[in-house]
């Protein structure tokens, strides 16, 4: 019971830390809060479950466009929404990320329907015994495809000159740009992987919980953003460890305290950590 | 006809007080706050319980709230408010976040059915069931909030929080109390938004937590930024503009929302500095160091 509901809550929370990482770059880069997140995490999912509703595409083909489609939308969102607001206060592209979001789930909800729509395509998911304990092999998967993603990142940012780039830009943008980085095109980057990020955690949470809706980003968003905060925010394994903390308590929390504040378990531990070490778990910025 | 305008026109008023409150906490005391319907919410719920419980009047009533809603405010700015901007901003969203739950869970708030029966407010003997008395008490308490917020930034404390907001580590240095300033702007926002809480909940006499979700205090936080961060003025447009907006935007039947959000993103990208926001204010922060 305890390792079921502590793989349950590690499998949401390293989904979770998917989408925290775009929240935690694109702070890192900008000190923005993209609060559109969750709908781009709606977009990638949207996109895979119609490609794989036609028939015509397979699934790896569909999770690939799907993620790229919700990269695109981050781009744009960038362009229209945050660029033209750089420089402003703080809370002024907040309020148009939100102004955002609120478009984005309206458009959702026209041309989708409000209904919940399942996953087009069965998987046969069995659950096999890893070393006595019980195992989903959809929980596997999904852990492990995240855990892949995350790991791909980290080598990215560590070992790619446009990684590299990317902290630079972090650091300090007005010495990156004197160190000749073309800093508007690491912004567009962070915001594509962001959003591919989220896209791909769209994508296998459709599958998980078999569906797809309008304001199915709200709350992981709200949880993820938290999750990059409670890590340290601008760090990118404290994004990933903040996820999974977060994924784990929640899931215990609902078990083993009340299930009716399930949602507010993320919060109550978010705000009692932000008390003890307001600097988050992991201190640091763009690493 | 006249009876919808009344009705819009009291929850503007609700909205403006509401505003205000908020735009005390971010325009001069330069903390931001996400969950601001929550003491909205902690507002409206004490003065329905205690009229409904104890019989109490409308005055007293929305004291209580006032008074609940300000110790809460006071409970959660003392311990969070040394915290920097963004963390004060995800306390505030969690915060908001869960009292939303606290409110749908609760036995005494009625769960997700809320509290229904909540009598008018009853002044002298008159009733103020009427909407036009109604409306009458609350743009009453919008002139007092108004008057109570223009002395206020307008004094020797007001002035003190606008150097808090500007520079922090200046106003400390010129001998300003930071933290005790803070907390009180904190705690009276939060009172003002309890009783913008209590004025709502004897006017539609029936509250469940739908009104005090995050919607709602993005939709207040949306007030205060299209209006102007730190502008009076400001903030009565912002919180008029947004709350009729939805209701002029009816002729785009099924795409009121999708409307709404893009032009919330257009007059943020036109205007950055809200619609009456001095545009000295958001240079500042363009000068100002971030992390």
């Amino acid at each position: 019971m305890f390792f079921q509901q502590l793989l349950n809550g590690l499998t949401t929370g390293s989904v979770y830390a998917l989408i925290a990482l775009g929240y935690t770059m694109i702070y890192g880069i900008l000190g923005l809060i993209n609060f559109a997140q969750g709908e781009i995490y709606m977009c990638g999912a949207f996109v895979a479950v119609l490609l794989l509703a036609t028939g015509a595409v397979n699934f790896f083909l569909a999770f690939v466009l799907g993620m790229s489609a919700a990269a695109l939308l981050g781009v744009a969102l960038e362009r229209i929404a945050f660029r033209p607001l750089r420089g402003a206060h703080p809370l002024v592209p907040l309020i148009s990320a939100i102004g955002a979001s609120i478009f984005l789930q309206s458009l959702a909800l026209i041309l989708f329907g409000p209904n919940d729509r399942p996953f087009p395509i069965q998987f046969h998911f069995r659950t096999i015994n890893l070393a006595g304990l019980p195992l989903s092999t959809l929980q596997g998967a999904i852990l492990g495809a995240a855990l892949g993603f995350m790991g791909l990142l980290v080598l990215f940012v560590r070992y790619t000159k446009y990684g590299k780039a990317i902290v630079a830009c972090a650091l300090d943008r007005d010495t990156a740009r004197l160190m000749g980085i073309n800093v508007d095109r690491m912004v567009s980057l962070t915001f594509f992987i962001g959003s591919a990020l989220s896209g791909a955690a769209g994508i296998m949470m459709a599958i998980y919980y078999n569906g797809t809706y309008p304001r199915m980003g709200l709350l992981p968003g709200l949880k993820a953003f938290s999750a990059a905060i409670l890590g340290g925010v601008g760090s990118i394994p404290g994004a990933i460890i903040g996820g999974l903390i977060l994924g784990v308590a929640e899931s215990l929390g609902a078990a083993y305290l009340s299930s009716g504040y399930k949602d507010g378990i993320a919060f109550a531990i978010l705000i009692l950590v932000l008390l003890l070490r307001p600097q988050g778990i992991l201190k640091g910025r763009g690493d | 006809m006249t009876a919808y305008v009344l009705h819009l026109a009291i929850l503007a008023g609700i909205y403006i007080i509401l505003t205000l409150s908020l735009n005390l906490i971010i325009g001069y005391g330069g903390q931001v706050s996400l969950g601001h319907a929550a003491f909205y919410g902690i507002g409206a719920y004490a003065s329905a319980l205690v009229s409904l419980h104890w019989h109490f009047p409308w005055p007293l009533a929305a004291l209580s709230a006032m008074v609940v809603a300000g110790a809460c405010g006071l409970g959660l700015g003392l311990p969070t408010l040394r915290l920097k901007e963004d963390y004060l901003a995800v306390v505030t969203l969690g915060f908001g976040v869960i009292m939303d739950l606290v409110f749908l869970n609760l036995e005494i708030t009625g769960g997700p059915d809320g509290l229904v029966g909540i009598p008018a407010p009853n002044l002298l003997g008159v009733s103020l069931r009427p909407p036009v008395l109604y409306l009458g008490l609350v743009y009453f308490l919008v002139g007092l909030t108004l008057a109570l917020v223009w002395r206020l930034v307008n004094s020797y404390h007001g002035r003190a929080l606008k150097a808090i907001r500007d520079h922090e580590v200046t106003a400390q240095v010129m001998g300003i109390n930071t933290p005790a300033y803070k907390v009180a702007i904190f705690t009276l926002a939060a009172a003002l938004a309890g009783l913008a809480g209590s004025l709502y909940a004897h006017y539609i006499s029936f509250i469940n937590p739908e009104s005090f979700g995050l919607h709602t205090s993005i939709l207040i936080l949306a007030m205060v930024v299209l209006g102007g961060m730190g502008s009076i003025i400001g903030s009565v447009v912002g919180a008029v503009a947004l709350s009729l907006l939805p209701e002029m935007l009816r002729q785009f039947h099924g795409y009121q929302d999708l409307v709404y959000g893009a032009i919330l993103v257009g007059l943020l990208i036109w205007r950055p500095q809200g619609l009456l926001g001095r545009g000295k204010l958001s240079l500042k922060f363009v000068t100002r160091e971030r992390g």
